[in-house]
């Protein structure tokens, strides 16, 4: 029994030093990863959307299950919708834009994990993703693929991507029009 | 509810299936698939660690990490979970079920390293998965571990006699015949999830 | 202690990846960008430098049942920390590898070095051996970065070099990389897992043609010096 208290005791030791050592780094980076979560969803909105701040609004989760938060531009510019939904090959984050006739004002890639090359290239910065994404501005909650009867030509190797976002940014303007 | 598990459920066996889509679990995955029974072991050992180890770690994220605001400890308490875990299957199994643990016994210890459990674990908490959806995730996702590990293992039991050049001897035909796997498990990427 | 030796061994005898055959899951899941490759690396030769000088610091004072419990909190904490530090600095690398950085609490290689290695050495040995066996690992993540880029996209460096306004790294993983044909001509299956798998086969299978070759090639000359010696002795 004693030998059990012993090792016992060891490991408790050297987790708590663990622990002690992880809240230390965790107390230094904590500010630097909020901060750049922040600068980052601001920078989704300003691209997709000209305004000078947000309220933000509640909404019928129950019926949009993707919709993760949506922002009202306080210049009455429209409003920003983020949703979460699944791509090709994990979740994507996608923040869109809706002007108040419910046009896309453009779209922004958060968050990812599609494939490097293929699916990713919807959030480059490149050329390729710059062209992509432009081609959400102006469609209506009828947006298809080109292939679907659209007018949204699909990335190169990555329809599911390309489609899921396309669904995404339907779902988007339909939760706006239902706050009426 | 029920859309978006029959949703996980096929991510996780077909489509992002964990080893030829994610790549989780690979080490247990070329080095148990030698004979179809060991892979199937292997296999079964690895649906049930990844369905509990899903729950327990939920639930320990839920209620211990994230209400006292220690999300940064969370890879460090997941492992030990996982490993404490996989020490007391091993010894429930043997006291109650031993004919379950002569089946399962060597594989078990060696699932702590496996990194699809550790590896379910995370993307749960990444997916922001509630308790069903996680303990869905953890079993689909071992039954895609389990699906990817026997198929192997047959198609591996058909390399040993094809004539290739000596130097692909081991692992090396083992991942090329993965990669003809992975290339059929591609198939299933264009699947649209009904919804 | 011989460096130069751990060298060799790190790097090609007993590589990590290609013969000891460990770790092999980052190592084709993350190797579409050499952004990946080289950020991936670095952090596991960081974090294997670190948990092999700890280890063999505690050696002595730890007790032998509970040692691997305790190898697993030690990484797990380099791990984190590591993690953590990526989040902050280097956002863009965390993101591209998302799940695979604390997934290195499992990589093989780590908690190999330990039981094998680090258990019974000096502090010294033990550091050198983190930097030898990362950097072997860093070095195959590089070929498997160079060799799927070029092949599936046409590219070199994406994400570390960018060249639209002057040659520069970038540390942030911003850069489009080197286009050195166009990337419709690229195969793009080969970004692909079907690409990791492949690519990573046949680089084993070189290593292994290649190791066996040396060793032929030893046993030749140590025939041939034999074969004169005896025949000086004749004359």
């Amino acid at each position: 029994m004693n030998k059990i208290l012993k090792l016992a005791i060891v490991l408790f030791l050297v987790c708590a030093v663990a622990a002690g050592a992880l809240g230390f780094v965790n107390n230094l980076t904590a500010p630097i990863i909020f901060a750049q979560a922040q600068a980052k969803t601001a920078a989704a909105f300003a691209s997709v959307m000209q305004a000078d701040g947000y309220e933000e609004i509640e909404f019928d989760k129950e019926s949009f299950p993707t919709v993760d938060t949506i922002h009202r531009a306080t210049n009455g510019a429209g409003h920003v919708v983020t949703s979460t939904f699944s791509g090709a090959q994990g979740n994507i984050t996608l923040a869109c834009g809706v002007d108040p006739d419910f046009k896309c004002t453009g779209i922004s890639v958060i968050e990812h994990s599609e494939t490097s090359g293929l699916g990713a290239n919807a959030a480059s910065t490149a050329e390729v993703g710059v062209k992509f994404r432009a081609q959400f501005v102006g469609q209506d909650e009828s947006i298809a693929l080109s292939n679907a009867g659209g007018s949204i030509d699909a990335l190169t190797g990555a329809t599911i991507t390309s489609r899921s976002i396309a669904g995404a940014v339907a779902e988007s303007i339909r939760v706006v029009k239902s706050l009426g | 509810m029920l859309s978006s598990i029959i949703e996980i459920s096929l991510g996780a066996i077909l489509i992002n299936n964990f080893i030829f889509s994610q790549f989780l679990g690979c080490c247990p995955f070329l080095g148990c698939s030698n004979k179809v029974d060991t892979a199937f072991g292997m296999g079964l050992a690895v649906v049930f660690v990844m369905g509990l180890a899903s729950a327990i770690c939920w639930v320990i994220n839920e209620y211990i990490l994230v209400a006292l605001g220690l999300e940064f400890l969370q890879t460090l308490a997941f492992i030990l979970v996982i490993a404490a875990l996989v020490q007391f299957v091993e010894m429930f199994l043997k006291k109650s079920v031993p004919s379950l643990y002569s089946a399962l016994g060597i594989y078990l210890p060696l699932i702590t390293t496996n990194c699809a459990v550790l590896g379910v674990v995370l993307l749960n908490v990444q997916n922001k998965y509630n308790f069903i959806e996680s303990l869905v995730y953890g079993i689909t996702g071992g039954i895609g571990f389990l699906l990817a590990i026997v198929l192997f293992a047959s198609v591996r039991e058909r390399v040993e006699f094809a004539d290739y050049p000596e130097c692909f001897h081991g692992f090396a035909i083992c991942l090329v015949s993965a990669a003809l796997v992975a290339l059929a498990f591609m198939g299933f990427s264009g699947m649209a999830i009904p919804v | 202690m011989n460096p130069k030796k751990q060298f060799t061994e790190g790097l090609i005898t007993n590589n990590p990846v290609l013969v000891q055959q460990i770790g092999m899951c980052a190592t084709m899941a993350i190797t579409t960008t050499l952004f990946n490759g080289v950020g991936m690396g670095l952090s596991v030769l960081i974090i294997l430098t670190c948990c092999n000088v700890v280890i063999s610091l505690i050696r002595k004072i730890i007790p032998g049942e509970i040692r691997l419990a305790i190898f697993v909190v030690v990484i797990a904490t380099f791990v984190t920390i590591v993690d953590l530090l990526l989040q902050a600095y280097v956002p863009a690398l965390s993101e591209a590898l998302g799940v695979f950085i604390p997934l290195i609490v499992v990589n093989c290689i780590i908690i190999g070095r330990a039981e094998a290695f680090c258990q019974k050495m000096p502090v010294g040995a033990c550091f050198l051996d983190g930097i030898f066996q990362g950097f072997g690992y860093t070095v195959v993540l590089i070929i498997m970065c160079v060799v799927r880029e070029l092949l599936g996209a046409g590219r070199f460096g994406g994400g570390l070099i960018d060249v639209s306004n002057g040659f520069r790294f970038t540390l942030d993983g911003t850069g489009a990389g080197i286009q050195i044909f166009p990337e419709s001509y690229g195969a793009s299956i080969l970004s692909l897992p079907f690409g990791g798998f492949l690519t990573l086969g046949v680089l084993i299978a070189v290593m292994q043609y290649a190791l066996k070759k040396s060793e032929l090639k030893k046993a030749a000359l140590a025939e041939q010096a034999k074969a004169e010696e005896e025949k000086e002795e004749d004359e």
